[in-house]
């Protein structure tokens, strides 16, 4: 458990959490601000990530790892500090694969990718802080030997590749409003991002079995 | 190398194999799908009509004798005032209303179709008053009237007044219905097909004998104002004309109000015999708002108030002795439009359109008798409106036979009836001074007129179906010839038995004349027949697909992929002796990605849109190639410095697509003047021009030092190394020479300027074939002491140093930019894939050299360099600007050379030339003997993959056009991406081979 090992029912709780915590941001743009993703889409993104970035960052940093020398509000902090320094190396994936530019969308592309930094670097940077072997592991992803790894990295490739899959019907000429940038994206990101965090619980279950049969 | 040398032709065979089929498969598909026509250059004279069996003149004087006559002196002829016909108008308005709708056509759709079938029999009495008639003719038939029905009112009041001269046509466009080939059709009378074989490019001038071209031989002055498109097809032949440019789609008030200030104050003069006004504005309002939008119906409103004026303008002179005493005025749409405002395809919403015509000078009474009344019902103040149904095919020869001008050559239309019979003259009886053969009665005159027009034109259609068919390069079908034929032949053995017979001195009885029974009728029922199988076989040769065709040429492409994937398997047991195994298996997700990404490419021409956003999905695509190959790096823990470069490249790549596309959106023909206006326009900001001026200069210098670079790494040959800096240096210079002559930048001494100009690229072009034949030359030196891949390497750097200055030079500016980025692309991918090798020397190489990866990113950074230099997949995306560099005056051939250099240079000549370097770069790092005896093998693998992802993005694209062939984009979009894949894809397969051939 020290070593940042993660039980099954811990993670189904963990990612069960996150969820909530997304559709609670939704749910309050919806309901309380009366905000959609496809009418206002900066104003919505900016409050999925107040309310999803406490919640991810918090349950992340609680599951850190080398719990000896790192407290939970180092972690956090990790967290904070990880965030820009992913929504940087998202907005570069995004604008490398032809998001728009330009001052009509900028503030989209802020929100966005500091949401996408959210599902996919600052749970990595929390949990592993800087440490170098954990992060190869995770991005060689040769395979999961920890639960963690999965709770990790499923849902953050769920998340990449939910995004990318999600950038298909923006050159449709559907004139819907939802193919405007990075509306759809953000749709296939957080589709991606939940068949992830369900597959990760999937398999730490998979793989709590297994280290069970090896122990017996 | 002994194996390698025995086998060479073995491994050459499978690119002839591949090369033949593919020119099969897209020979085949071809002819099934783009309907191609001949274009003869022969036109029609006033005096050819003595050679016809029916002269307008002889046979009322010559009434006993029924044959021709052996030659009418063309005094006479002039004389008489007439040419073919008699002229029965004076002076004609044409007012083109572009992209004027005329039904609406949801609530029967099933009717369609067999409404198609009937086209050809106008009196057919298929239910089509439920079809909604919506800017112009009455909508009472549906419950939910739109806004934009029935505008223009003041047309509908004139057709449905008592006793009047004016009628309301639904005219049958044919497709396709983009405006350059609708008035092309309108004025040769014939059906221009997507690819009219024998235009010349660039300049859209009609060579073809045309309406305007008769008119202008005969004396007809012609005014001209509205769209200019008129004039890039009549770039001569007008008196006057006010054109405004058509391109900017969103614009929809300058040509119309162009045409409105001259349109008025040109009716009260005197100096034109055909004044024709073309109006944009529907079309551009429907192209941007589509057609349920208040600025179309602003539109339409004004339109209805400006023909309003108009017709007052035209009455009150038509008294006798006015001005417009015998005038005719037609009003009409060149094609209709859909809902969305788009045109260009064959549904029946774009190909119904309308015609208005009237005659100022009243027809008698009778003339009733002759309108086909089978499609009339009450418009909305309950009068009676007929409408009749008009093809625009037979517009041309009609106008003709009205204003009596030889009809166009090449014309296959047949004069209409009913617009014939609005003209009052055409009712007057014949050889006024030879009244003993004059019938006394309206109609029977009306008869032997239109009879004798037909005969006329029967004989015009004819004539240009033997010639035709005698000199084009795909013929009409034989026997629908012989029935043609026959049925001419019948009709004129009529002709000749009704003129005798007619003509007797005593005369027939009046009554037998009228009825339906009369000679005449018969005749012309007879040639009415001849004219519509005329058309129909036209029709069918040149708007219809051949499926069976198209068909048999989708499975050749089919079966070349199978071909494509043998030969390569054949490679990989050829490659195993020297490998231990093949573990591309084992590498699974490195082969499946680069396939996907293939497929996905390949599978996203089934969709418009994505054939519109092609280089932005092609930039994706290479993107994530790019951020894939992170991937090694990045799980090593290094950085990856040069992926995250060819990262930043494919940024750069990405914006120079979205230029280009954002010039796509507003192209139009007038787009090859389009990048000299930027820089006339930034001329006024002098930082800029000194920028745009001077940095393509400083790249030059910058290419030109990384080929002294990598020609100075050729180990042998010497001679050759300083004949390539010497050559690619002073060619690089010329450039420079050439680009600064064109700027202002600094004062010039003529001379100099015009050295500069035309002088420098001929020698450019000169120094690349020498290099050219230097580099093939040097293919057959002494090389026994030379490593293979040393020698591929020379021999390709050769040829790559021969192309680049005249692709460079044809490129323009973007060229050293463009160039330099292909070149850094490609070193950083070779860069990266090397890396991954060197850590893999241990294991097997063969597996790693076939990694399709680098070939993929390859391929994907050509496609991307193509719409970076501003190309993309229509006609209006060459860059015909290139083809004039260095010459003035246009030879199709050289221009055509220049500008297919330039649009498959720096997408397909430059890569393909240059695939060797991924066998080279790679393999001289490696120690490995065997590996280095493989070079062959490998280069030969390399190609396959390579030439795989072409042809299996060609084959979908090929599929797609098959499905989409009715689609509404599909002479816009769909079959000019098709033209452009399969050039393209003949263009790789004949590379390759040459390559092959040139490096084995």
């Amino acid at each position: 458990m020290d070593s940042g090992e993660i039980t099954a029912s811990k993670a189904v709780g963990l990612h069960f959490l996150c969820v909530v915590g997304l559709a609670a941001g939704y749910g309050i743009a919806r309901v309380g601000c009366d905000l959609s993703l496809v009418t206002d889409p900066a104003r919505t993104l900016r409050l999925l990530l107040v309310v999803e970035g406490p919640v991810i960052i918090g349950i992340y940093g609680w599951v850190r790892r080398d719990r000896g020398h790192c407290s939970y509000w180092k972690a956090v902090s990790r967290g904070l500090l990880g965030l820009p320094i992913g929504a940087l190396l998202n907005a570069f994936g995004a604008i490398v694969l032809g998001a728009p530019v330009g001052l009509k969308y900028w503030l989209s592309t802020i929100y966005w990718s500091s949401l996408m930094s959210l599902f996919t670097f600052v749970p990595a940077v929390c949990v592993f802080g800087t440490s170098r072997t954990d992060w190869q592991r995770i991005l060689a992803y040769s395979k999961p030997k920890e639960g963690i790894d999965c709770v990790i990295s499923l849902p953050a490739q769920g998340a990449v590749i939910g995004a990318w899959l999600g950038a298909w019907p923006m050159p449709l000429d559907w004139e819907r409003p939802w193919q405007e940038w990075p509306i759809c994206v953000t749709y296939g990101a957080i589709a991606g991002y939940s068949v992830g965090m369900f597959a990760s619980a999937v398999f730490v279950q998979l793989l709590r079995r297994k280290v069970h049969v090896k122990d017996d | 190398m002994a194996t390698a040398g025995g086998s060479k032709w073995s491994l050459i065979r499978p690119f002839l194999v591949i090369l033949l089929i593919h020119s099969l498969a897209i020979y085949l598909f071809t002819r099934g799908f783009l309907l191609t026509r001949t274009e003869l250059a022969s036109y029609s004279h006033c005096s050819d009509l003595t050679h016809s069996p029916c002269s307008s003149i002889s046979y009322s004087r010559r009434r006993s004798n029924s044959t021709p006559p052996p030659d009418e002196s063309p005094d006479e002829l002039h004389q008489d005032r007439r040419c073919w016909t008699k002229p029965a108008v004076d002076r004609l308005v044409i007012i083109v209303l572009d992209a004027l709708r005329q039904s609406f056509l949801s609530a029967l759709p099933r009717l369609l179709s067999s409404f198609h079938k009937q086209i050809g029999r106008p009196n057919s009495d298929f239910l089509i008053c439920f079809r909604l008639f919506d800017f112009v003719a009455p909508s009472t038939f549906f419950k939910d009237k739109k806004p934009w029905m029935d505008k223009l009112r003041v047309l509908q009041k004139l057709a449905a007044a008592e006793g009047s001269s004016a009628r309301i046509f639904k005219a049958i466009a044919d497709p396709p219905t983009t405006s350059l080939q609708r008035l092309k059709g309108l004025t040769t009378g014939g059906l221009p097909t997507f690819i009219d074989v024998g235009n010349s490019f660039g300049a859209p001038a009609i060579v073809e004998d045309n309406l305007i071209h008769q008119l202008v031989r005969n004396g007809k002055r012609v005014l001209m104002m509205g769209d200019d498109t008129w004039l890039q097809l009549f770039p001569d032949h007008f008196n006057t004309s006010y054109p405004y440019p058509s391109f900017n789609v969103k614009d929809l008030d300058t040509v119309d109000n162009g045409v409105i200030e001259h349109l008025l104050p040109s009716l009260y003069k005197e100096d034109w015999d055909v004044l024709i006004a073309h109006f944009l504005g529907v079309d551009h309002a429907g192209h941007i708002f589509g057609v349920d939008s208040a600025q179309m119906i602003q539109k339409l409103e004004q339109y209805n108030s400006i023909l309003e004026e108009v017709v007052n303008v035209l009455k009150s002179q038509s008294g006798a002795g006015g001005l417009h005493e015998n005038t005719f005025l037609i009003v009409m749409g060149d094609h209709g439009q859909t809902t969305n405002g788009d045109h260009g395809g064959g549904t029946a919403e774009e190909v119904e359109t309308s015609l208005f015509a009237m005659s100022l000078q009243s027809p008698p009474a009778s003339v009733s008798s002759v309108l086909d009344s089978s499609f009339c019902h009450a418009d909305l103040d309950g009068r009676k409106l007929c409408i009749g149904i008009f093809e625009q095919l037979d517009f041309a020869v009609t106008i003709s036979a009205l204003l009596g001008i030889p009809f166009p050559f090449g014309s296959i239309g047949r004069v209409d009836p009913e617009i014939y019979a609005l003209s009052a003259h055409t009712w007057e009886g014949r050889g006024t001074g030879t009244n003993d053969c004059q019938p006394s009665s309206d109609l029977a005159a009306w008869k032997q007129n239109y009879a004798n027009a037909l005969c006329i034109n029967s004989w015009q259609v004819k004539r240009y179906i033997d010639l035709y068919s005698a000199t084009s390069v795909i013929g009409l079908p034989i026997e629908d010839l012989n029935h043609v034929s026959q049925l001419y032949s019948q009709a004129q053995t009529n002709w000749s038995d009704t003129v005798s017979s007619s003509y007797l001195p005593m005369g027939t009885p009046d009554r037998i004349q009228d009825s339906e029974e009369s000679p005449f009728q018969q005749q012309i029922d007879a040639y009415s027949d001849f004219l519509e199988s005329v058309a129909k076989l036209a029709r069918s040769a040149w708007t219809e697909f051949d499926g069976p065709l198209m068909g048999v040429g989708l499975s050749c492409m089919i079966v070349s992929l199978a071909i494509h994937l043998l030969a390569i398997r054949r490679l990989n047991i050829l490659c195993k002796p020297y490998q231990n195994a093949l573990s591309i298996l084992g590498n699974y997700f490195g082969l499946v990605s680069p396939l996907l990404l293939v497929a996905i490419r390949a599978a996203s021409f089934l969709s418009n849109s994505y054939i519109l956003a092609e280089g932005s999905v092609a930039n994706f695509l290479l993107a994530t190639t790019g951020i894939i190959r992170l991937h090694p790096s990045i799980s090593e823990w290094k950085l990856p410095t040069d992926e995250l470069f060819f990262l930043i490249l494919s940024t750069i790549i990405r914006f120079g697509i979205e230029i280009g596309m954002s010039k796509e959106s507003s192209a139009s023909t007038f787009l090859f003047t389009f990048s000299k206006n930027i820089f006339r326009i930034n001329e006024r900001d002098s930082l800029w021009t000194v920028l745009t001026d001077i940095f393509p200069i400083i790249l030059l210098v910058v290419l030109a030092i990384m080929f002294y670079k990598f020609i100075s790494g050729i180990c042998c040959w010497p001679h050759l190394r300083y004949i390539l800096y010497f050559g690619t240096v002073s060619s690089y210079v010329l450039i420079a020479l050439h680009w600064a002559s064109e700027s202002n930048l600094m004062p010039i001494s003529m001379f100099v300027q015009y050295t500069g100009r035309n002088f420098a690229p001929r020698v450019v072009y000169a120094i690349g074939f020498g290099l050219l034949v230097l580099s093939v030359l040097s293919r057959f030196m002494d090389s026994s002491r030379v490593k293979p891949t040393a020698r591929m390497t020379v021999l390709s750097l050769a040829l790559v140093s021969s192309w680049s200055p005249t692709i460079l030079i044809l490129l323009g500016r973007q060229g050293p930019f463009a160039v330099l980025i292909f070149i850094s692309g490609a070193w950083f991918i070779l860069k990266s894939r090397r890396e991954g090798c060197i850590e893999s020397t241990s294991r097997d190489l063969g597996a790693s050299v076939i990694d399709p990866m680098p070939v993929i990113q390859w391929s994907f950074l050509a496609v991307c360099l193509f719409f970076y230099t501003g190309h993309w997949c229509t006609f209006d995306g060459l860059r015909y600007g290139a083809a004039f560099v260095g010459f003035d005056h246009f030879n199709i051939m050289r221009q055509g050379l220049l500008l297919a250099i330039d649009t498959f240079g720096v997408s397909h000549i430059l890569p393909i030339l240059s695939i060797p370097f991924i066998i080279t770069l790679q393999l001289q790092n490696s120690k490995d003997n065997v590996a280095e005896g493989n070079t062959f093998l490998y280069l030969a693998q390399v190609f396959l993959i390579y030439g795989l992802i072409t042809a299996t993005t060609t084959t979908l694209t090929i599929i797609c056009v098959t499905i989409q062939r009715r689609h509404l984009m599909v002479w816009g979009l769909f079959a000019p991406k098709y033209v452009f894949d399969a050039i393209g894809l003949l263009v790789t397969d004949a590379l390759i081979f040459m390559a092959s051939l040139y490096y084995y």
